[in-house]
């Protein structure tokens, strides 16, 4: 069977789905390990026009590169106090605001895979969701990262990249930058979904 | 390692002439926010490969009545219907346990929600919204009524068809999905801008529910029925 048909999500996606979904950082009672982050940025479009009302959702492993869900054979010793979901919705300005840990790298089929985080774009206009990764600049091993490497330009693969932004520190947790420019000069790599 | 097309996975990328157009003409802001660089083929590793499992615990899931804002209250006004079906993979495996979001109009066609600027009457009765999460053998069912049409006010102007708009977390996070799911027979179908931005007949028509079958189990609520199929598990790639 073919794969059902997606649609737009549109523009009355209720507020209330999004409440409480931008905090990773609790979950059951306790608190994540790890370096807590604040990650946001803005969601453009062509002419770096902002995007309100954009719902952007993150997947990632804990802060020891953990995931839980069956298929990680580290599965047992994911960090109860960390949900590895998130999602937010853009305000006037376009800007997207998540609380979540800096990611553990962990390997796969011999490689490894630096730390990231797997985002999506749901939008009006969009007929498909929008799959992107973000990495982060102090990384040593990003040189040679899969999903990184894929992005053979390399200007396009530096923004991947998410920016430090001391600006945006909040108590105990560092800010980072990643904007999502769907369209125009300094467009986001985005990935065949 | 570099393409993303992986067998073992069980995943393969959305076949475009059974999807949505990606742009559509009277849809500006598929113009303006739709990549104009092609989309990059990637490996798929375990981060694509897992999924927010147990998310039912965290949004939290109930037995689904939209018709009903309060069960001591009195019921929304309009046709009340029973919408079910089942979300399975592409074998037809069922898909135990996933989450779905639900968000329709009432059956004015307005929305609760702040950028709604249609003049149509809310129902204090209606909340419009709600999750729920499927069986063990991958069904989903709840009581609503039916929404009403509703029109498209900042780009262009058109009527949007009765729909229900559904958002599921699958397995993973190669197959979360989202879509509209329309009502068969209603003339606004022939003229909508997203439903006809899928060229493949028999894939639109997997946008519409079925129409509700001759014999009828509930005599209260009219039945519609629409099944999902979520990406994977497939060994070898969709045919054009
Ligand atoms: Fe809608």
């Amino acid at each position: 069977m073919n794969p059902s048909v997606y649609c737009t999500i549109g523009p009355f996606f209720p507020a209330e789905f999004s409440d409480g979904c931008s905090d990773l950082t609790r979950n059951n009672g306790k608190v994540a390990r790890g370096e807590h982050i604040l990650l946001s940025g803005r969601v453009l479009e062509e002419g770096g026009k902002p995007t309100v009302n954009t719902i952007v959702e993150i997947w990632q492993p804990d802060a020891n590169g953990i995931f839980r869900h069956a298929l990680d054979p580290r599965c047992g010793q994911a960090d109860p106090g960390f949900f590895g979901w998130g999602r937010a919705r853009t305000d006037a300005d376009g800007w997207y605001r998540f609380r979540t840990v800096l990611p553990g790298s962990y390997e796969w089929e011999g490689n490894m895979r630096c730390p990231h985080l797997n985002m999506m774009v749901l939008a009006i206009g969009l007929t498909r969701r929008l799959v992107t990764t973000a990495f982060f600049p102090e990384d040593p091993t990003n040189a040679s990262d899969l999903v990184l490497d894929s992005v053979s330009d390399l200007a396009m693969r530096a923004r991947l990249i998410a920016k430090r932004d001391p600006s945006a520190d909040a108590a105990g947790a560092a800010g980072y930058r990643f904007d999502l420019i769907l369209r125009g000069a300094e467009e986001t790599p985005f990935f065949v979904d | 390692m570099k393409t993303a097309v992986q067998p073992h996975t069980g995943y393969w990328p959305y076949n475009d002439q059974t999807q949505m157009d990606r742009q559509i003409p009277r849809y500006p802001r598929s113009f303006t926010r739709v990549p104009a660089h092609p989309l990059t083929e990637r490996p798929l590793t375990l981060t694509e490969l897992t999924g927010p499992a147990g998310i039912e615990n965290r949004l939290g899931v109930e037995a689904l009545d939209l018709s009903h804002a309060a069960p001591e209250e009195p019921r929304a006004l309009g046709q009340l219907i029973l919408v079910s079906g089942r979300v399975m993979d592409e074998d037809g495996s069922p898909i135990a346990g996933a989450v779905i979001e639900i968000w329709q109009a009432n059956s004015c066609g307005k929305y609760i929600h702040e950028l709604d600027r249609f003049d149509a009457p809310l129902d204090p009765n209606f909340t419009g919204q709600g999750r729920l999460i499927t069986d063990f053998e991958g069904r989903y069912q709840f009581l609503s009524v039916k929404p009403g049409a509703y029109p498209v006010i900042e780009s262009g102007w058109w009527w949007r068809p009765p729909h229900i708009h559904f958002s599921i977390f699958g397995p993973s996070w190669m197959n979360r999905y989202v879509t509209q799911i329309f009502f068969p027979g209603e003339p606004l179908n022939q003229i909508d801008v997203l439903l006809n931005g899928v060229k493949d007949e028999e894939a639109r028509q997997t946008l519409i529910f079925e129409a509700p079958p001759p014999e009828m189990g509930d005599v209260q609520r009219i039945p519609f029925h629409r099944d999902f199929v979520l990406r994977g598990k497939r060994a070898t790639p969709e045919l054009p």
